[in-house]
Order: C-alpha cells, then structure tokens, then sequence
C-alpha cells in the first residue's frame, strides 16, 4: 500500500515549520523511552522524523504509523521536546488512515457540534462486529446512559 | 468567582457520572460553576490537522469568554486541548484535579475511610505529558487516598500509557498496553479520564473507579467504591 507522503502536507498539518526537526540531534532518547518498545516493537520516533523529511515512502512500513498511542513520552524525554505524536498524526491524516470509527467521529461533529456516542456506534457497527469488540459488551454496561443528542446553536 | 464548566462529550455519555460526581465536589468545596453555553466538541484526538483541531477548542474559549476566563475541564483531552488553543496566555484553564484539596474535603464531613483497602492510582498520559499543559499536582490521587488510610501500589506503571487513545482503530495495542500496566500493580485502579476507565475496565479483570467515586464514598454519598 505504498502511497507518496506529502512532505510539505504533513508538516503544515503538525503546526512545525521544517527547519524545526533539524536541531533532533540523532541521540535516539525517544526510542529508549518508545512505549512500543516496552513491547520490542522496534520503534525508532527519530528514524521515523528522519524518513518524513526524506520524503522516504517506504514510511507506510513503520510500526509507529498502526501503533504510535501518542504517549508523548518521547516528547517528555527528548531535548527539544520534539511532539512526534503529533507527526504521526498528521501522517496518518494526510495517508487517509483513520477507522470507520474516527470517521463516525467527526461526522457527530459535523452534523451536531458533539460526538453522539450512539450515532458513532451505529455507523462504526460494522467495524466493531468484524473487529471483535463486541465480546467487550458486558464490561461496557455501565457506560450506558439515554440521552437525546444535542444540536448546538451558533451564538 | 464564576468558573466557566466545559464538561466535553463523554462527560454528557458514557462518563456521565464523572460529571455529576465532579460538579458536586467542586461545589462542596465552594466553586460556582456555570457550563458554558453551546459548547462544541474539543476533536479529542482524532484531527491529524492540529490547526483544525485547535480551532475547535479555540471556539469553547470565545464561548466561555462571557462568563469567566477561568474555565475548568474535567476530561484529559478536552482539558489538554483547551490549554493549547489559548495561544495567547489569557485563559486560566484548569483540571479538577488540581482543585481537589485533601483538608477542604475534610472540612466536607467525613462519613468513611479508606482503610484495608489497596489502589492503584493512574493517571495515564494526557494529565502528565506534555509538560506545558500537564497538572500541577501529580501526587494528589494518592495525597487522597492516603490521606483517608487507604494504601497505594503501581508507583511504576502511574504515568504509562493505557494505549486508550488507539481502542477503537487498533485495539491490539490498547490490550498489550493494559496488560503490562496490570502486570505491575495491584488493588482497584483509580483513574481521572475516560478513556483510561474504558481501557483498564475493557482489557484488565480489576476493578476500575474514578477518584471523584473514592472522594463520593468517603463523604458518605456512595454506598460502595
Ligand atoms: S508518542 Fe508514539 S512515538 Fe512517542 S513514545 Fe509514545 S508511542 Fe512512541
Ligand atoms: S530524543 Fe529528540 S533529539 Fe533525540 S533523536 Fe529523538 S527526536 Fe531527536
């Protein structure tokens, strides 16, 4: 599923200027700290700035792009306090990664303001019954609660 | 002083009772709170597009104007994305958690204590990172509990990640996430944010409640933890 990255797109989605990411000094703390790594996943954030800024398309392949949990602790841990979560999602914005789920999301938001949470649930069914999350119901019981979405007003 | 309340979606759904527990403790504790009116989604995290994301936030802000520049938001993220779109430093923005004070919910009328009982206090991601917008007091789950005679595990895993913020897209991870955060502690898990909840309640057997629950029991306003 090789696509091209947008360099320019991805960076002006993150707020950076590109200029920003050449003081990362290659000193790999982010990695030391990845959650992923808790995992041996073998992520490397700073690897993965260095391919963005290469225009590397072999970037679809990375592990943080499915799995980056934007922690931040490579964020926290880095001396320029590099956001790399935020990178990675606006790699994933500018790939048209997001779930039916995420999609279901900003579609609550754009038809009342709010995320509905049973209008996502309804549209991401489908997803959820193929992915397995429906065997967590039970657990879920006590989050239910009836209300009726509310549309806001422009005030 | 008038607090402006942005409660944020989950709060009016599946968090609904972390709501209603948060507004009756502050109140408790003497904050006026007023919602603000017509607030709009925060975009949690799901906008890869940050200026977009913030925007949003930015909007809750002009909405709150009118009422107070010290807004309180209880939900992580709403709470982290409202202080980054107050670019210009004019809002005060706060999290519950850093008004929660252990000697003035003493002066609320203890019903109960903590004792015999074992937590872990997790407080997860959003409360702590990025330093620019994390709380202030990242000791008061445990000031509290201790504080009423409970006792604390898990000091190692307190600040890892729930992987919460992938459970619908890649739920895979959120368990692997969960499974070590449970690995390394022991007792009830007391959390502040939603989705933590979802996460710890969805792939761990433990119990899960929030702090404002623990805070509810000890006033005598709930019958169990
Ligand atoms: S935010 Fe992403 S890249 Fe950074 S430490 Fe967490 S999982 Fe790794
Ligand atoms: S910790 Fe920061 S400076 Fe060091 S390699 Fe990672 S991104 Fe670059």
């Amino acid at each position: 599923m090789t696509q091209k990255i947008d360099v320019e797109k991805i960076i002006g989605f993150t707020g950076y200027k590109k200029g920003d990411f050449s003081v990362c000094l290659g000193c790999k703390i982010c990695a030391s700290v990845c959650t992923l790594n808790d995992f041996s996943m073998h992520a490397n954030p700073q690897g993965l700035l260095l391919k963005i800024f290469m225009g590397d398309d072999s970037i679809d392949h990375d592990p943080l792009i499915k799995n980056c949990v934007s922690c931040y602790r490579c964020t926290d841990a880095c001396p320029w306090q590099i956001r790399v979560p935020e990178v990675v999602r606006a790699l994933r914005e500018s790939l048209k990664l997001s779930s039916p789920f995420e999609k279901a999301f900003k579609g609550s938001i754009s038809i009342w303001g709010r995320v509905y949470e049973p209008y996502i649930f309804l549209n991401a069914i489908g997803f959820l019954i193929k992915n397995g999350y429906l065997k967590h119901l039970m657990k879920w019981t006590e989050y239910i609660s009836f209300h009726l979405p509310h549309k806001i007003k422009r005030i | 002083m008038v607090y402006s309340y942005y409660p944020g979606c989950s709060l009016t759904g599946s968090a609904k009772r972390l709501d209603v527990a948060t507004r009756k403790i502050l109140t408790g504790l003497g904050y006026t709170l007023k919602e603000i009116p017509e607030w709009n989604c925060c975009g949690a995290v799901e906008y890869g597009n940050k200026e977009e994301l913030l925007k949003l936030s930015g909007e809750n802000l002009k909405k709150a104007e009118g009422l107070s520049k010290h807004v309180i938001a209880p939900c992580p993220a709403c709470y982290r994305n409202l202080k980054e779109s107050d670019h210009q430093g004019i809002f005060h923005i706060y999290n519950p958690l850093d008004l929660f004070d252990i000697s003035k919910i003493k002066d609320m009328g203890i019903k109960r204590d903590l004792k015999n009982m074992l937590f872990t206090p997790y407080y997860g991601c959003v409360l702590l990172r990025p330093k620019e917008t994390a709380i202030k007091n990242k000791n008061i789950m445990e000031e509290i509990i201790t504080g009423f005679g409970g006792e604390i595990d898990g000091e190692k895993i307190r600040d890892r990640c729930c992987g919460g913020n992938l459970f619908f897209s890649n739920k895979e991870m959120t368990e692997k996430c969960v499974g070590l955060i449970a690995s390394r502690s022991k007792g009830i898990f007391v959390v502040y944010c939603p989705l933590c909840h979802m996460a710890l309640n969805t792939f761990s057997e433990r119990k899960v409640v929030y702090i404002t629950d623990i805070i509810l029991y000890i006033l005598g306003e709930r019958k169990t933890i």
